[in-house]
């Protein structure tokens, strides 16, 4: 295991002071059983010596109380220990979130992809079962495993080691047997079973395109027998697994046997009467049952660890190169509410590479792409006047989305990028974002309504401003339509379209009132004939009231919306011209 | 949520199977069980009334063999649940593959995410149910009648006992669960978007840190989650009770045992080895009952899985009988059909999908060698007509090429060639995806076809899933590529594309409309949807589409 992932695993562990509730709680629910099950045995071998029933009450109380007792501790122990696990989740989850600002949101791969950051938020929240399922249980069995082998010892010791025995073998043979069944699930499974999710997605997004050219048989073919192949490694794993837990199921009857064939000696000399004979035969019954959480106990540690690596990975200590870092003294921004002068020279900057979150396996098919997400700019010299409306265009590979991040100081560049004259790398990035705005291509909706959508950008709009925000936008009809500034957005925006979704994004950064917008590819996810219309209509509410406007676009827009034109290619400026002269 | 899908038993044949073996497993487990209480109290009560060592030994053998059976029916169980899920598995994968393959624009209920999300992770939480719940469900059905059954005859009244408190828990635990449901379904709502909150934090960051509001957002995160703790708390409170009347009834009855054997063992009135056995056997009664409790939570997923799956299978069988249908009145409606010339005609063309009329009384005819452009507003029903004539979609009327019927079944889409709005794109090269179903053709073909539509990419440029490390209008120009490419291979008569140009340039928009005349001219037909002025206007005829009215 690498370090980073102990760090991360370290740190889901809560203080001992707050999980010492659970694992008192656990200690009483497994020495319960135990007790439980000598008290009986006690009572049953001592009554048929036929002594006056005075002899047997403590017994019979006994027998009673630790009944109770283990139920009772045990659903304390599973309260307290889900409580210590919830509370632990918050402080894992704000250390996750502070490790991330510094290089959010570039410098993080989990956040790239819906699946991704799906994973990556469970794995966040799987490390909460560090406490809960892994070392309270593991803590707690161990404990009581003692307590009991020594306990069993200071009346009979050969049949505590026959005990200490079976259970070292035993919980060995479980151990090691599932550590070789999860190293070849990882070799194996998990590839087969990330092939055959890939084949199936492929063939279920593509079905019309493989129906409609007749060639479904072969896709079908290809799922069936990588089907086949992930089948048969799942079989040889629980094959694996199941001698774990066979194991794990037979150590009770040999402990019995052992502990036994050990007492009997100690039975025949007189040493030891028949109840305590009893209780050495029918104990280690129970003490097999507590050790049974051991395994277990690992198995879910082992869990945690793939996931606190994973997250240790995604969020990595240092700041990877091409992500901006906050100057020491940040210089103060540009003064007043105008347009700054925006100047590029020579800009260079690329993407951060960043490890695969798939840990280097699987990218094999990722097309030879790594994981760098945009192209790189080579050299872009640009100068944007105040109150100028341009469109950069260019096609995949361009560097579009590139330079929106750069202008927004996502990412680092090489070369001059200057606000107002003031080199941006001497500002804090903040402040650079409160001049230059973003709309991003996929902008996120939090599943809350229309207002909270909004306020956050202002949070001193009114209603009526925001009525008038969203009429600029020309989404006001469409929101009182839906019952108003309380319409839900759905999580993350499922209950608005693309086009709709782009507005609103706009509108909340006309709210903010950025001096200068940039807008990336706002028609990326809309139905093509809606497009032309939703580009005219956001370019024309961007740009009033004097801001710089930056519409990137693979596609053309109506000539009168832009007052210039720079095409990128390869990460340059490839030309650059005032809109009418060439295109008509 | 019931116990066992009896879905799953009818349809699948394999499931059958698995429980008619995993009875006789149980069976095992019980003999084992049984056997080794008794060799266990013989030995105690033996050694104690001072048998001698050697007398003990066949016992002991007893012993360790009656564990090691069980221990290994308990691994056979393990293998054979494995076995029976990937079985059940490739089956349901392969029934809905077939179900989907049927209704090819998707099922109206199951979004494609959904549908993957089923046949990926979804079939493998059967795993769980096969390999754990179910095993725990049949032995608590073989192996706890066995066992009461033994205590009986040992001694009736521990038998008694054990019958009086087992029915009890079921019994307790769904009075609490109908006491906890209303509050938990209360809380369900407020929990899900709780769970959400650090999800929409870390999704939303970018949006967050352009707003400048990235950095209050750690004691959100704080708050967000100690409420998530206190609302989660409450529910678990209660929920957890569940367990513990399962737990408190297994210990409670194991001590009423004992302390009525201890009573009646010194009172004279019973044997000291019934007593012993019946001890040993008090607690595995209890056992696969809370094995059961334990695993059920763990197979929810695949229980819901299997469901998802049955669901999607009879609303596939629904649609399925519909289309049926709608086939018979489109064989009717042939008899009309006057024109036996070639070329496409369309007559009274009405699709329906869902409750929505999209289409209605559409006629249409293009001769062979005619470029034409269908426009119309979003939703007026363009690409309904194109899935009408590829026959995914039900149609009523008359659809007929070259005097064939087009849409479903067999043949009816094998003079057809389209492309769609979306690319669709495979992983693998270019040219596998241009040659896709017709790999036989003649490479030469591949070039054309790629040339016609503007794709001039290298053929053997390797694309990633989805058709990824393309851009939109580089995907877009393979997707049409594709299509020319079967119309050349096929010799079809017929080239459908839909809004073919919408992430083109002008000056490839208008290389476009020269491709498609020099296809026309070799005799075939084009039909083209467009909202694009430049490129409708090449066309030879333009049909104007009005969204239909009911």
């Amino acid at each position: 295991m690498s370090d980073p992932a102990r760090t991360m695993l370290r740190r889901a562990i809560p203080s001992p002071r707050r999980l010492l509730p659970a694992v008192l709680f656990g200690i009483g629910s497994a020495g319960s059983s135990i007790v439980l099950l000598a008290c009986s045995a006690w009572l049953i071998a001592r009554a048929d010596e036929q002594p006056p029933v005075l002899y047997l009450s403590m017994a019979i109380v006994g027998v009673r109380a630790f009944a109770l007792g283990r139920s009772v501790f045990r659903y304390l122990e599973r309260l307290t220990g889900h409580d210590a696990s919830f509370r632990q989740l918050a402080t894992i989850r704000a250390s996750v979130f502070e490790r991330m600002l510094p290089i959010a949101p570039d410098g993080i791969t989990a956040t790239r992809r819906g699946d991704l950051l799906d994973r990556f938020v469970s794995d966040v929240d799987e490390l909460q079962n560090v406490p809960l399922r892994a070392v309270q249980p593991l803590v707690s069995a161990v404990i009581v495993l003692v307590a009991a082998v020594i306990g069993i010892g200071l009346i009979a010791p050969q049949s505590a080691l026959a005990v200490l025995v079976c259970l070292v073998v035993g919980i060995g043979a479980a151990l090691l047997v599932q550590q070789r069944a999860v190293a070849r699930a990882e070799r194996t499974t998990a590839p087969l079973r990330g092939e055959l999710q890939a084949a199936i997605v492929e063939h279920v997004q593509a079905l019309e395109v493989l129906v409609a050219f007749d060639a479904a048989g072969a896709g079908r073919r290809r799922i069936d027998e990588l089907g086949a192949r992930y089948a048969e490694a799942t079989r040889s794993r629980a094959a694996a697994t199941g001698v774990a837990a066979a194991a794990m199921s037979a150590i009770g009857g040999f402990a019995v046997a052992a502990s036994l064939a050990a007492a009997v000696p100690l039975l025949q000399s007189g040493r030891i009467d028949g109840p305590t004979f009893a209780v050495l035969c029918l104990v280690p019954l129970a003490i097999a049952e507590v050790a049974t959480a051991v395994p277990l106990a690992a198995s879910a540690l082992r869990l945690a660890r793939a996931s606190a690596a994973r997250v240790a990975g995604a969020v990595p200590d240092v700041v990877p190169a091409g992500i901006p870092v906050m100057p020491d003294s940040p210089a103060a921004p540009p003064a007043g509410d105008a347009p700054p002068t925006i100047e590029l020279r020579g800009v260079q900057a690329s993407w951060p590479v960043l490890a695969s979150p798939e840990g280097g396996r699987g990218a094999s098919t990722a097309a030879g792409t790594g994981d760098r997400r945009g192209a790189a700019l080579t050299r872009v010299d640009l100068v944007i006047a105040p109150g100028e409306r341009i469109l950069v265009r260019g096609g995949s590979g361009a560097g579009k989305t590139t330079l929106a991040h750069v202008l927004v100081r996502f990412l680092d560049y090489e070369g001059s990028y200057r606000l107002g004259g003031i080199e941006a790398s001497t500002l804090d990035p903040a402040d650079v974002r409160s001049i230059v705005g973003l709309v991003e291509q996929r902008p996120w909706l939090f599943d809350e309504d229309v207002r909270q959508n909004l306020i956050f950008a202002r949070d001193t709009a009114s209603d009526e401003q925001l009525l008038e925000v969203l009429e600029r936008v020309g989404l006001r009809e469409w929101v009182e339509e839906r019952g108003g500034l309380d319409a839900a957005v759905g999580e993350r925006g499922a209950l608005v379209s693309g086009g709709q979704a782009q507005r609103l994004a706009l509108a909340r950064a006309m709210l903010a009132g950025f001096p200068v917008l940039v807008l990336d590819e706002p028609t990326a996810s809309v139905d093509p004939a809606r497009a032309d219309a939703l580009l005219r209509d956001i370019t024309e509410a961007a740009s009033r009231a004097g801001r710089s406007v930056v519409l990137i676009s693979h596609a053309d827009v109506d000539e009168r919306l832009v007052d210039r034109v720079v095409t990128l290619e390869g990460g340059r400026v490839a030309e650059e011209h005032p809109y009418p002269s060439t295109i008509s | 949520m019931k116990p066992l899908d009896p879905r799953l038993i009818r349809r699948s044949r394999s499931a059958r199977g698995f429980l008619a073996t995993g009875a006789a497993l149980a069976l095992v487990q019980s003999a084992a069980i049984v056997a080794f209480a008794w060799a266990l109290a013989s030995l105690v009560t033996g050694l104690i009334d001072g048998m001698p060592p050697a007398d003990a030994v066949p016992f002991l053998v007893l012993l360790v063999a009656a564990a090691s059976v069980r221990a290994v029916a308990a691994w056979v169980w393990d293998v054979v649940g494995s076995a029976g899920a990937t079985r059940v598995k490739a089956e349901l994968r392969s029934e809905l593959l077939t179900a989907l393959e049927a209704e090819p624009e998707g099922l109206s209920g199951f979004p494609t995410a959904r549908i993957a999300t089923l046949l990926g992770p979804g079939l493998d939480a059967l795993d769980a149910y096969f390999g754990q719940y179910l095993p725990q469900l049949v032995s608590t059905i073989v192996v706890t009648p066995i066992l009461i059954a033994m205590a009986w005859i040992a001694d009736p009244l521990s038998g008694l006992v054990l019958v009086i408190v087992l029915p009890l828990i079921p019994v307790f635990m769904a009075l609490i669960g109908m006491a906890t449901q209303a509050v938990q379904r209360r809380q369900w709502e407020s929990l899900a978007s709780l769970s959400r909150g650090f999800l929409e934090v870390v999704g939303g960051l970018s949006t967050l840190m352009l707003f400048r509001r990235a950095e209050r957002q750690t004691a959100r995160i704080r708050a967000v989650t100690d409420d998530y703790r206190s609302h989660t708390m409450k529910v678990l409170r209660v929920t957890f009770l569940s367990g513990f009347t399962l737990e408190f009834a297994a210990s409670l009855s194991v001590a009423l045992v004992a302390v009525s054997i201890g009573l009646r063992l010194v009172a004279g009135d019973m044997l000291f080895i019934a007593g012993l056995f019946v001890l040993v056997l008090a607690p595995e009664v209890f056992l696969p009952l809370r094995n059961v409790g334990a695993a059920f939570h763990a197979s929810t997923e695949g229980v819901a899985a299997s469901v998802d799956a049955f669901d999607l299978l009879d609303a596939a069988e629904q649609t399925g009988r519909s289309s049926d249908l709608r086939v018979v009145a489109v064989a009717d409606a042939t008899n009309e059909v006057t024109d036996a010339a070639g070329g496409l005609h369309l007559r009274g063309i009405r699709v329906v999908r869902g409750d929505r009329v999209v289409l209605d009384d559409l006629d249409l005819d293009a001769a062979r060698g005619e470029v034409v452009a269908v426009t119309g507003e979003s939703g007026s029903g363009k690409s309904s007509l194109f899935a009408a004539l590829l026959g995914f979609v039900p149609i009523e009327g008359v659809a007929r090429l070259d005097g064939a019927r087009l849409g479903a079944g067999a043949g009816g889409r094998s003079g057809v060639a389209w492309s769609g709005q979306m690319p669709a794109l495979l992983a693998g090269t270019i040219a596998s995806n241009v040659r896709l179903g017709e790999e036989h053709a003649d490479p030469a073909l591949c070039t054309r076809a790629c040339r016609l539509a503007g794709a001039e990419l290298d053929p053997e440029l390797r694309l990633g899933p989805g058709g990824s490390g393309l851009s939109g209008g580089q995907a877009q120009r393979v997707a049409t590529a594709r299509a020319i490419h079967r119309l050349l291979a096929r010799d079809a008569a017929l080239l459908l594309l839909d809004e073919p140009s919408s992430a083109l340039d002008a000056g490839r928009e208008a290389a476009l409309g020269d491709a498609l005349h020099e296809l026309a001219a070799a005799g075939r037909i084009v039909v083209v949807t467009t909202h694009r002025p430049a490129l409708a206007a090449r066309a030879d005829r333009i049909i104007e589409l009005e969204p239909a009215h009911v």
